[in-house]
């Protein structure tokens, strides 16, 4: 064989390589299945919301909170400081989009379970480690933080502390979204000044 | 012969990549290809069928219980199998939820963990995989939120 045919061959090679790729827009999972099973299944990829509640208590910035809602389910109602992406959106277009971020821990919600668990299991398989699902959704955020009462006499300090971080939240929640949503993104701002300023400390 | 030899170079390259494609292609142990297609019901919600609307379903329905002693659910399908979330996937329960000619109903009495399974399943390609629960409003909002007036 001469060079011109050695070089012919190694294109044609190379195209055909090329050609039985799979094509990137319809790419699958890529974490092996098993691996998968065990991270969806373990708990350590679901936050209470109670934890999650304590997040935007303390202005966490490390943690972005994903509604996977419809846009018109997201005006209306939404927890403070998450951003919308519905749970279509996220499947149509290229997950890495929302997703490519190692340095965030990126927390789904829905209204319920199923449509968070769909995008976890999709996320992590393709080895997005830093998403994790709300448990229970925005019902269980009802539940548990909005309709928080402390009923007895004596209340420990971490039960204590727990109802004082519901409450926060849940009137956090509630000053966010009574508001109009042009208003919406100038609260937060304006919530994370003030907090600042109460820390005191050194900038 | 005289080909074989003087393509050899060539056959060595391609002849690998032809079987990992190949292999990447038709093996049963591996996601396939395009994760949309595959999570098309999840958006539909197609893949949830209520005990109710359960026997609705036609064909032969295998019901794959997540929790042990599930009790009063037998009854929905003509065969059912108790299956370990953990163990879904050797090759034991998941050959026999895929080779199933009928409708599959994973039941687990939290939603998250038959929901994940769903997922899994589906991208490795399984079909005819429905989610059983007590009911489908899963995902709509049941409470009333009151604004604060004074804001």
């Amino acid at each position: 064989m001469n060079t011109r045919e050695k070089f012919s061959a190694g294109l044609l090679c190379l195209g055909l390589i090329l050609a039985l790729l799979p094509d990137p827009a319809n790419r699958s999972l890529t974490v092996k299945p098993q691996k998968l099973l065990n991270e969806v299944l373990n708990g350590k990829t679901s936050y209470s919301v109670d934890q999650v509640a304590g997040f935007i208590v303390s202005g966490d910035s490390s943690v972005l909170i994903i509604d996977l809602r419809t846009p018109e389910e997201f005006r209306n109602l939404n927890i403070p400081g998450s951003v919308n992406v519905p749970y279509n959106v996220l499947l149509n277009n290229d997950p890495a989009i929302y997703l490519n971020n190692d340095k965030t821990n990126i927390i789904f919600y829905s209204n319920g379970d199923f449509d968070s668990d769909y995008a976890l299991a999709i996320a992590r398989g393709m080895d997005y480690k830093n998403t994790f699902v709300m448990k229970g959704g925005l019902n269980e955020w009802f539940n548990t933080v909005m309709n928080s009462r402390f009923t007895g006499t004596r209340i420990s300090a971490r039960e204590n502390a727990l109802f004082e971080t519901r409450t926060k939240a849940g009137k956090m929640f509630t000053a966010i979204n009574s508001l109009p949503d042009s208003l919406k993104l100038k609260f937060i701002r304006s919530k994370l000044t003030a907090a600042k300023k109460l820390d005191g400390g050194c900038e | 012969m005289e080909i074989m030899n003087r393509y050899k170079v060539i056959i060595a390259v391609v002849l690998p990549v032809l079987i990992l494609v190949l292999f990447r292609s038709f093996g049963t142990n591996h996601f396939k290809n395009d994760f949309r297609k595959w999570a098309e019901p999840s958006l539909t919600r197609t893949n949830i069928i209520t005990i109710e609307q359960a026997p609705s379903l036609t064909g032969n329905r295998l019901l794959i219980c997540l929790d042990t002693n599930v009790i009063g659910l037998t009854s929905l399908a003509q065969e059912s199998q108790n299956v370990p979330p953990d163990s879904i996937l050797t090759k034991k329960y998941f050959n026999i939820i895929r080779k199933h000619s009928g409708p599959v109903l994973l039941y687990s009495s939290g939603n998250d963990v038959s929901g994940r399974i769903w997922m899994v399943l589906s991208q490795m390609g399984c079909t005819n995989i429905y989610i059983l629960t007590s009911n489908t409003d899963n995902e709509v909002f049941k409470n009333k939120f009151r604004p604060d007036t004074l804001i």
